[in-house]
């Protein structure tokens, strides 16, 4: 009878663990459906090239001969061609759910291609071509009696619609009114990649060089642990204090190398602090796995300590501080707290090493900060983000097994 | 060997043993430079976050103990009281680490100690992606759907929220984001606990699950402890994610789990366009807070943890 009961509470707080397991992998699941169902359709090749913001553009045409284009081969049947004036559109929906007409093609003898800004202002007059991948609002035509209309999507045409009036009740065409498509994390991915390249260089000599003498030089001095323990220190110190503190100490510096505000410079530095800790401890513990009698023998060849180190240990660590740069890249880009007020939360289409601009988190950020939270591109960024974290994770974990493998 | 050839000869070791002098001086110098940056930290933060409340300041002094305590922080009108924010941060924080612990735990046992080796490899990757998941993305996910599951729960009870946005979102949003701290030092400890005292527990007529519960946890405690102070920490620091969801009271505290809060990180977070003047200067009076804040649940978990292990 106790037995049973026994038998039975035992089953019974077994079940627990097994749900709470249960739970963890269903908010695991939960935040990729998420993200996946929310950001898939912005998926694809041209967004990650696209500028995020779109610019808007009103050109003059200097010459609308007319000539008859024939539509190139390689075009698709649903691409509508107007045969008047060389180019090719189709229908294309934007992210704020506009139907819109897009360029695909466009002859290279095409007028589109001999355009002026007539915007007013500095740029008015200043030869600017039409590409490919920009929407047209409208275009303005004159016809065989002289009277001017619009065609385009501002007067809700699709792409056939638009490209038959042109080719059909235009004499010629005046002006037209452009936009390139924004919503893309060109400027983002590029201030990303500076942000690793630049962090990285700035904390791996020191990180490493840190390593080496709290593992070569300094094992038994009485020292070591508190420069340790104050190394770890900093791994719980909040992102967001980070931020504070390069805005404070390390904005003077970058602000004498000539960054105007918040600048990426600002980022990698503030950045490479936080990884310290992180390449310290994974150097140290590969430069642990070394075993002694490498070091005794290269000292007993007649190396001296240095020519060890470099020749001898720090080759035989390799896989290691591999493992802390791959870790390092991870929390470069999942960090924001810190790169918010570092690098600014404007989106910059052209970042700089000394000009501000968004990480691909902090982009996250800058678009769920307005009045309308844009959850399509955030999501569509957490998908990269987390394709690129997982694919660092499985890394991480070879590279580990590499380490655990050798001698 | 001739006179030049000795000469030559202690002149290479001469350098040799200068260029590791050199290379001594700069290991040393790099490690010096690794380890003075978190008082680098904190020296800087305290002096910039204690000047509102000097003589000097010259935007006007403002008093510290009014400061430290008051429940209104409204910036059009200048007043900075953060007592009430350091109230919601710790409800938040413990908030969501009582909401976590249990599941960590019970998960870390399950991985650790009950699940089949495939099944416990599985759920140790599960664990692995949570925590390597970044705040922002979390952020997002709350703002997306853990608002819309608490505003549902509030509808149920008719009461209205800012959207979703409120306290228990916040718990909710931290319980996942320390869940994967807490869970993988938990099960290192339970790992570390020697199998002696298990095949006592066994030997002496326990079941397996009895064995689990009050053997290997008791003597996995600490490690265990260590976990959800670390948790304790991310959950105070976390900065982003909490400021998708916590909305931005200007008085508190918030005790109702339905209404907007706001918390230390939050309001370091808005208004982040100044560059001079009091609202720049109080965000560092409110790191200085955060970081007191840590230090000081840190040393009473602590505390309490060394209490329990006196009675056992």
């Amino acid at each position: 009878m106790k037995n049973k009961r026994q038998l039975l509470k035992d089953r019974l707080l077994n079940t627990m663990t097994f749900l709470s397991s249960g739970i963890s992998v269903l908010v695991l699941s939960m935040v990729f459906i998420f993200v996946i169902s929310r950001g898939y359709s912005t998926l694809n090749w041209k967004w990650f090239t696209n500028d995020y913001w779109s610019v808007n553009m009103y050109l003059g045409f200097q010459s609308s001969t007319q000539e008859s284009y024939t539509k190139p081969t390689g075009l698709s049947s649903d691409v509508s061609f107007s045969s008047k004036y060389g180019f090719a559109v189709v229908d294309y929906v934007d992210e704020a759910k506009q139907n819109l007409i897009k360029i695909v093609y466009i002859d290279p003898k095409s007028p589109l291609l001999e355009t002026t800004i007539l915007t007013p202002g500095d740029t008015f007059g200043n030869a600017q071509s039409m590409k490919t991948n920009m929407t047209i609002q409208k275009f303005t035509y004159v016809d065989s009696s002289g009277i001017s209309h619009s065609a385009g999507a501002i007067i809700k045409q699709n792409a056939s619609q638009f490209i038959e009036t042109l080719d059909t009740q235009s004499v010629s065409v005046t002006s037209a009114y452009t936009q390139t498509i924004g919503g893309g994390i060109r400027g983002s991915l590029i201030a990303t990649l500076l942000l690793i390249l630049v962090s990285l260089l700035i904390a791996m000599p020191i990180g490493i060089m840190s390593a080496i003498y709290l593992n070569e030089y300094a094992q038994y001095s009485k020292l070591t642990p508190w420069i340790r323990s104050s190394i770890e220190l900093l791994t719980g110190v909040p992102s967001i204090i980070f931020g504070l503190m390069g805005m404070l100490v390390l904005y003077p510096i970058t602000a004498r190398l000539g960054a105007n505000g918040t600048s990426v410079l600002l980022g990698a530095m503030t950045l490479s602090i936080v990884l310290l800790p992180t390449i310290i401890r994974s150097t140290e513990e590969s430069l642990k796995t070394v075993p002694d009698h490498f070091r005794s023998a290269s000292l007993s060849l007649g190396a001296n300590m240095s020519q060890t180190i470099f020749k001898i240990v720090l080759p035989s660590a390799i896989p290691g501080i591999m493992t802390g740069v791959l870790l390092s890249i991870g929390r470069i880009i999942g960090e924001s707290a810190a790169l918010i007020y570092t690098m600014g939360t404007f989106v910059n289409d052209k970042p700089g090493l000394l000009s501000g601009g968004t990480s691909l988190a902090v982009q996250i950020w800058s678009v769920m900060g307005g009045e309308v939270p844009n959850f399509q591109l955030a999501s569509a960024i957490s998908i990269v983000i987390l394709v690129i974290v997982l694919i660092l994770n499985v890394s991480v974990k070879f590279l580990a097994n590499k380490l655990r493998k050798t001698w | 060997m001739t006179t030049q050839a000795k000469f030559n000869q202690t002149k290479k070791y001469k350098n040799k043993l200068r260029q590791d002098a050199i290379f001594k001086m700069l290991f040393q110098a790099s490690a010096i430079l690794s380890s003075s940056m978190i008082f680098v930290i904190i020296a800087f933060i305290l002096i910039k976050g204690l000047q509102p409340f000097m003589e000097a300041y010259q935007y006007g002094t403002r008093d510290f103990f009014s400061f430290l305590v008051g429940t209104v922080y409204r910036q059009d009108s200048g007043i900075y009281g953060v007592g009430f924010i350091i109230v919601n941060t710790l409800i938040s924080g413990f908030g969501a680490l009582v909401i976590a612990f249990p599941l960590s735990v019970l998960t870390a046992l399950f991985i650790a100690k009950i699940a089949p080796k495939r099944v416990a490899q599985g759920m140790q990757t599960v664990v692995e992606l949570l925590a390597s998941i970044p705040s922002v993305v979390y952020g997002v996910f709350a703002a997306g759907s853990i608002t819309i599951l608490v505003k549902n729960l509030a509808a149920l009870f008719a009461i209205k929220t800012a959207g979703g946005s409120s306290l228990l979102a916040v718990m909710l949003l931290l319980a996942i984001m320390i869940y994967p701290t807490i869970t993988s030092l938990a099960i290192t400890s339970i790992q570390a606990v020697p199998e002696d005292l298990e095949h006592a527990s066994l030997a002496l007529g326990a079941t397996k699950t009895q064995t689990n519960f009050k053997i290997v946890l008791a003597s996995a405690k600490s490690g265990i402890f260590a976990g959800a102070i670390l948790g304790l920490g991310r959950a105070f620091g976390e900065a982003t994610a909490v400021s998708m969801v916590a909305g931005n009271k200007l008085f508190g505290p918030t005790f109702n789990l339905f209404d907007i809060t706001r918390t230390l990180t939050s309001t370091i977070l808005t208004g982040l366009k100044e560059t001079t003047g009091v609202d720049y200067d109080i965000r560092f009076s409110a790191g200085i807070v955060l970081m007191a804040v840590i230090l000081i649940s840190n040393l009473s978990i602590n505390f309490v943890k060394n209490r329990i292990g006196h009675k056992s």
